[in-house]
């Protein structure tokens, strides 16, 4: 368990202290020069901090008004086709942000798909609503309310039956939903919406995209424009500031009542709304958000891309790069799974005092701007001892595993949370050693979600962006970096063109692996 | 000689005492029911006993060896030769009925690695499950899972076995048909029996003895040949 917490400090806390460090001292030195800089231009970087706040604080707003109530239809009603509309909806957070700001300009921009069927008036309108801030929030909130529709839909599972029956024996289902159901998840619907918050504060690529300045394009600018690493480290110091602060914020306030929001025991079954009259009404309108948010987009783009050269120019521009992404992101996901296993298992059976600060510190490096990790990889990898990890595509993987191991470490906690402790117990009995136990009890019956684990992984560093734009070695690019780069200068059709092969292969690697996962629980 | 001692045994759960200053003996080959309602710290003794919960004060002791004092655990729960039947039975669910009683002896240095298939054919026998050797837990009926834990618990050839609440969960033909099988087992194994329950006619099917408890307290110690429990 140490090793893990060794693993931790060094993909993590030992790269931000490095980089913190390293702003204090220009030239060998000691100094504040770096932060005197700083802070003698607040005045040029208050505008970008306040256009960050404001985008994460309506983007968290808006994927909260929106994922809540489908959370609430998609998990506790008889909607029909609910699952299938889980699916269709989860899609935006499964594709690079950016991409459904390239769909949404490919339909909205002046020569989009959109203006051969409306008058030009409106497609002005349209097109200068697209860039800014109101672009920037409808894209961003499209892609991270699956991220609160399906947290809603966990916690819901967390609410005993009989808590809800109770309510239902003296009043109707909107009341019981107000007063027990809404009030029972409710830190688990804030603590979504300060994830959201803190995703979309460290957002790169739409904002650029769509022309808003916010401040870790401040980060990514001073580093890749000017390589200034100093005053790169010091631009990322306010985001790690914020980010400490709302996780500190949620620390005191909803961690204990989150963990208190334990799943049910398998076999138990939730409660189910009857919809009545209004199933067919419900069904329309989730239909009709599906077509908005996830079908339109796609739609846009797989159009822009239908040009005679547009693909076989993609294939042989990004082919190389595609190949790249997939063996990263297979070599992330397994690192990902294993180490994200063993924090579970510490944060979850409390192994270690300070379990806390390993949950707190993946949560921290979850939600930190993927610039900021990446600075923070560089501080402390950029040196000719340990070339031959930042010369080579280790540090890549370095980046998914400092950014990604909440995730796995989440997922592992939660479906530890269902094996009942007395398993593990009756192996300690048997004189079983901790490794035995953990290989041969803990591991075969945590299975599903190991796997489970093992997919969102692949699919979060199939889709990184921020970090591994950093980190990436010289002809090491992946297929989304490669995307981004091109963005700057490529044809519209082949950037839609090789949009199109990264979400095709993100929904083809999840549908088979899907399908691969289903048969090993249901072969179970 | 005592199977096990406990004296002034005492735990507290975040300030609460669960367990208050218990002392008992129990022989060997006797067949102890802990008798009290919920909550009562019937469980907390088993574990207890099992090393899978430490004492926070008092002394435990099993075959004349102290396994815990003082907040200690002297000896770790798989080092105890110890059987434990669950409540909610803890079969591995992915494991088949022969792989869960040859992983509960792969780590008995008693048994030589030669005389395993014996040993769990012999038992599988005993609790009449020689047929269902590569059925997985899932595939069992209740009856039948509660075999499988029975067995999981019996063999090493544990000199203890505890079994806390191992009936609860069936019905009352099944729950009255196991406890005839656990008490043909008791007979034919020779084990000291520690059984946990809230059901005082199972109490006193069960035990030779009835030690009745009481907000973490004993309440009535009986020999069930000689008294009448009043827990």
């Amino acid at each position: 368990m140490l090793l893990v917490v060794g693993a931790l400090v060094i993909l993590g806390l030992l790269p931000l202290g490095i980089m913190l460090g390293k702003t204090f001292f220009v030239d060998d030195r000691f100094t504040f020069a770096v932060y005197e800089k700083l802070f003698a231009n607040a005045r040029e970087y208050s505008a970008p901090i306040g256009h960050s706040l404001t985008l994460a604080s309506l983007t968290a707003g808006f994927a909260i008004v929106l994922g809540v109530p489908l959370g609430l239809l998609i998990g506790k009603t008889d909607l029909p086709f609910r699952r299938a509309f889980a699916v269709l909806l989860s899609i935006p957070l499964l594709i690079p942000p950016y991409i459904l700001a390239v769909s949404w300009f490919n339909l909205l921009a002046r020569n989009g798909l959109l203006s051969r069927a409306i008058p030009p008036g409106i497609v002005e309108l349209l097109s200068g609503w697209l860039f800014g801030l109101s672009g920037c929030l409808w894209v961003l909130a499209s892609t991270f309310m699956p991220l609160v529709m399906i947290l809603t839909m966990v916690y819901l599972r967390a609410v005993n039956p009989p808590i809800e029956e109770a309510g239902r024996l003296i009043a109707s289902w909107p009341a019981v939903f107000r007063h027990i159901t809404l009030p029972l998840i409710m830190p688990g619907i804030l603590f979504s919406g300060a994830l959201v918050f803190l995703l979309a504060l460290g957002e790169v690529g739409v904002p650029m995209f769509l022309r808003y300045p916010v401040f870790p394009v401040e980060t990514l600018t001073q580093f890749s424009a000017f390589y200034d690493f100093g005053a790169a480290a010091a631009a990322a110091t306010p985001l790690l500031c914020i980010t400490l602060a709302v996780l500190a914020l949620e620390h005191f306030c909803l961690r204990e009542k989150i963990y208190r929001l334990q799943p049910m025991t398998p076999g138990t079954r939730m409660l189910h709304v009857a919809l009545g009259r209004w199933r067919l009404p419900a069904f329309l309108a989730v239909s009709l958000l599906v077509a908005a948010i996830v079908a339109l987009p796609l739609l846009a783009l797989i159009t822009a891309s239908l040009s005679p050269f547009a693909y076989p120019e993609a294939w042989s521009r990004a082919a190389d790069s595609l190949g790249r992404s997939m063996i990263f992101a297979v070599l992330g996901a397994s690192l990902l799974t294993t180490f994200g296993f063993f924090c579970g298992y510490l944060i979850h059976h409390r192994a270690l005092r300070f379990w806390r600060a390993v949950d707190t510190l993946t949560l921290l490096l979850f939600t930190l701007p993927g610039t900021v990790i990446g600075v923070g990889l560089i501080s402390l990898w950029n040196r000719p001892a340990t070339s031959f990890i930042y010369a080579t595509a280790a540090i890549v993987i370095l980046a998914y595993l400092a950014q990604y191991t909440a995730l796995t470490s989440r997922i592992t906690m939660a479906t530890l949370g269902r094996i009942p402790q007395s398993l593990d117990e009756a192996a300690q009995m048997a004189g079983a050693p901790w490794l035995a136990r953990v290989i041969h009890v803990v591991i075969p019956a945590a299975l599903p979600g190991i796997i489970a684990a093992w997919l969102i992984g692949f699919i979060f560093c199939l889709r990184d962006l921020g970090a591994s734009m950093l980190v990436y070695p010289p002809g090491q690019d992946t297929l989304p970096v490669r995307i981004y780069t091109l963005m700057a200068n490529g044809a519209p059709s082949l950037i839609a063109a090789l949009c199109v092969i990264l979400v095709s292969v993100t929904l083809m690697s999840l549908a088979i692996l899907g399908s691969l996962f289903r048969a090993a629980v249901n072969y179970r | 000689m005592s199977a096990i001692e406990l004296r002034d045994v005492s735990k507290a759960y975040s300030g609460r005492k669960v367990i208050d200053a218990i002392s008992a003996s129990v022989a060997c080959g006797e067949r102890v029911v802990l008798l009290g309602p919920s909550g009562c710290g019937k469980t907390t003794i088993l574990r207890l006993l099992a090393g899978l919960e430490v004492p926070d004060s008092g002394s435990i002791s099993i075959d004349s060896i102290e396994v815990a004092a003082d907040g200690i655990n002297l000896i770790e729960p798989g080092q105890r030769h110890i059987g434990m039947v669950f409540q909610d039975l803890a079969l591995w669910p992915h494991m088949a009925v022969f792989k869960h009683l040859e992983f509960a002896l792969r780590y008995d240095k008693s048994t030589q690695v030669a005389d395993r298939p014996n040993r769990i054919l012999e038992i599988l026998e005993m609790v009449r499950l020689a047929d269902r050797a590569h059925a997985k837990p899932g595939e069992l009926s209740g009856g039948q899972q509660q075999r499988v834990a029975l067995a999981r618990a019996l063999v090493a050839r544990p000199a203890v076995v505890l079994m806390d609440e191992p009936l609860s969960s069936l019905d009352h033909e099944l729950n009255l048909h196991l406890r005839g099988e656990i008490l043909r087992l008791h007979a034919t194994l020779g084990f000291t029996l520690i059984y946990v329950t809230h059901d005082r006619e199972e109490a006193a099917e069960m035990g030779t003895r009835v030690i009745a408890i009481r907000n973490g307290k004993v309440h009535d110690d009986a020999n069930m040949a000689t008294t009448t429990v009043t827990g």
